[in-house]
């Protein structure tokens, strides 16, 4: 079908003035991947589609959507009034809004198996070591704006949601107070906050589709690791992009949307996962929740804050936590990529997936002193294993087993 | 070995989210009743109503549920006669809103009763958690929460809304009567958080109707486009 297109006229047209075909070709039909890739290898091209599918259904929402704290009806505020007139009186707006809530948690479910996938099997080391960074910096624009943009419904979660992050950016010296006045906009979370948020949640997915672009081309420089992890040399272990990988996303992205159609229509709550229960009420600045907690895919990094008794080796902890991350290519030296040939890396690999699963269960959970001591047992491990990733290339080498020549 | 994986993490996930659902339920230490509400069933949801507009409506009011959206959603379909008797005076754009000034159930009652337009959502355990607390008044074992101002399942127990069903004491040839109402009001609050939960879901089955239909064809349009390639 693309053949057909591409020997048009008009297509013809077009690509003397830009070049189309060459792009075409060099991206897609004589893009070449590995033919071994399994279906981990899905995630990026999903990470794309939710990309697309959150920007879309945003720009509708943000049609009806006002930010403003100001009240219409005793205890309604034109914030909450406006998400309410959407889910109610805005033909189909139910669906945009639950699309665009639902997809936000999707979002970080396909980048997160994603992220896992370049940790197994060794993603970014050598050569892909900048597409691994700019990776990190994507992750970390998608949780700025996933944070931004749950303080627009203006509920009791996104409210105290708000007060509780902005609250962090105080502990910090010299720069915390000034710092925590300008992303409120005042003394407290308030109008001008709700404000700034709103636009802010504008511009980060503009940022994030700039860097994509980046992400992508690095890619298209340095070509797809593999599950074996080795250079791809010959010819006949690799297949073009199109048309094998092109219908294999394009499956991956059917089973997807059977996941992701489920909730939208049947449980888009995801029983008070994706939007909690306590968001349902209007934010009130005077009555606090019993329990505040950020959203699932933020709660591992929650659990690392409170793992520790002063605020601000709280808040240090927690930006090292996603800083390390960047680390991650120059402290794991070995030259052996995937986990399936380092069987030590490999039940480190899989019990820090167990253990950032379980901070997460601990930063979503109200405080416990077990729980406090089991956040605080994990939140070890997490730093343990970007540490131990120093020794272990050489501790590991007699456990190797050997590295296959070609696939 | 990825078997092995997929099952760790289905395992943890499915523990995590047991653990989590078992403390949703549980209310506040008492496990919470189940409602028996259908929120496609138009009989129920129109005796639901009436429960509040005769019961609820002296203090709460459901700002969200509008005189014409009575008339409108087809899950409760008043008519036009029967909307105007109940509205008397208000604008049929207005939302179904109580009598009582929050400054005179302030001074009742000690608090504003919340709008519960939301309220559904707004709880946890939802349906289950207002049928639940409708009929959970009871005398404080320990005596200390005046009559009708302890309920089993409030966080706290102590509640400012009396017992407004008159659950308390009530002659056991009652209870039938007053379970159905508890659970008539219940399904219209279900209901009314979420209006359009009904089409919702219909719309979502033709959906993932087609989307099993799709992913077929492509699964096997895969297969097919893959069978040039060798394994190694």
């Amino acid at each position: 079908m693309l053949n057909t297109i591409m020997k048009t006229k008009l297509f013809g047209w077009v690509d003397r003035r830009t070049g189309a075909a060459d792009i075409i070709k060099s991206q897609l039909t004589e893009y070449p991947a590995p033919k071994n890739l399994n279906y981990m290898w899905n995630f990026g091209s999903l990470a794309l589609l939710v990309l697309v599918l959150q920007i879309l259904t945003g720009v509708f929402l943000a049609m009806y959507y006002k930010p403003s704290a100001e009240f219409t009806y005793i205890s309604y505020t034109v914030a909450f009034d406006s998400v309410e007139r959407i889910m109610r009186d805005v033909n189909f707006g139910w669906l945009i809004r639950y699309m665009h809530a639902v997809g936000a948690s999707a979002f970080f479910v396909v980048v997160y198996m994603h992220i896992g996938r370049g940790l197994y099997y060794g993603s970014y080391k050598e050569p892909r070591e900048l597409l691994w960074i700019i990776g990190v910096v994507i992750l970390l624009i998608m949780q700025g704006a996933a944070f931004f943009g749950y303080l627009l419904p203006w509920g009791q979660m996104s409210f105290w949601g708000a007060t509780v992050i902005t609250n962090l950016f105080g502990a910090l010296p010299v720069i915390g107070e000034s710092l925590q006045e300008i992303l409120r906009g005042g003394f407290a979370v308030g109008d001008p906050t709700l404000n700034r948020f709103f636009s802010l949640h504008y511009l980060f997915p503009l940022l994030l589709v700039a860097i994509v672009g980046g992400h992508i081309h690095a890619l298209h420089v340095v070509h797809s690791n593999n599950p074996e992890g080795i250079d791809l040399t010959k010819d006949e272990e690799k297949i073009m992009f199109h048309p094998y990988y092109t219908v294999k996303d394009a499956f991956g992205v059917a089973v997807f949307l059977l996941f992701y159609c489920y909730f939208v229509f049947f449980n888009p709550q995801a029983w008070g996962y994706f939007i909690e229960v306590d968001n349902y009420v209007p934010a009130n600045n005077l009555s606090t929740p019993a329990h505040i907690a950020p959203v699932w895919y933020l709660t591992p990094w929650y659990t690392i804050l409170r793992s520790f008794e002063s605020k601000l080796l709280g808040v240090v902890m927690m930006g090292a936590s996603l800083a390390i991350l960047f680390a991650l290519p120059f402290l794991d030296r070995s030259k052996v990529r995937s986990a399936r040939y380092r069987p030590v890396f490999k039940w480190m690999v899989i019990l820090f997936f167990v253990d950032v699963v379980i901070l997460g269960y601990c930063g979503h959970s109200a405080p416990t002193p077990t729980l406090k001591l089991i956040g605080q047992i994990t939140t070890a491990y997490y730093f343990a294993f970007f540490i131990l990733l120093l020794v272990v290339p050489k501790f590991e080498e007699k456990f190797l087993k050997p590295v296959p020549e070609g696939i | 070995m990825k078997l092995k994986q997929l099952l760790i993490a289905v395992g943890t996930l499915a523990a995590v989210s047991f653990s989590q659902s078992a403390i949703a339920s549980e209310g506040n230490g008492a496990a919470l009743k189940h409602a028996e509400i259908d929120v496609t069933d138009q009989a129920q949801i129109r005796r639901g109503l009436t429960v509040f507009t005769d019961v609820c409506m002296g203090c709460h009011s459901a700002t969200y549920i509008t005189y014409k959206g009575l008339m409108d959603y087809p899950e409760i379909g008043l008519t036009r006669e029967e909307v105007d008797e109940l509205r008397g005076d208000h604008a049929i754009t207005e939302g179904i809103r109580t009598e009582l000034s929050p400054e005179d159930a302030a001074s009742s009652y000690g608090k504003v009763p919340p709008d519960l337009s939301l309220i559904v959502a707004a709880r946890r355990g939802g349906a289950n958690y207002i049928y639940s607390l409708l009929t959970g008044f009871e005398n404080d074992p320990d005596g200390k929460i005046p009559e009708g101002n302890y309920n089993k399942y409030f966080p706290g127990h102590r509640i400012a809304m009396p017992d407004p069903l008159a659950w308390l004491d009530h002659e056991p040839e009652d209870t039938a009567q007053l379970e159905k109402d508890a659970h008539d009001v219940s399904a219209f609050l279900a209901f009314i958080g979420d209006p359009h939960q009904n089409e919702r879901r219909v719309i979502g089955c033709w959906v993932m109707g087609f989307l099993l239909l799709l992913t077929l064809v492509l699964w096997r349009l895969k297969v097919e486009v893959w069978k040039d390639v060798k394994k190694h």
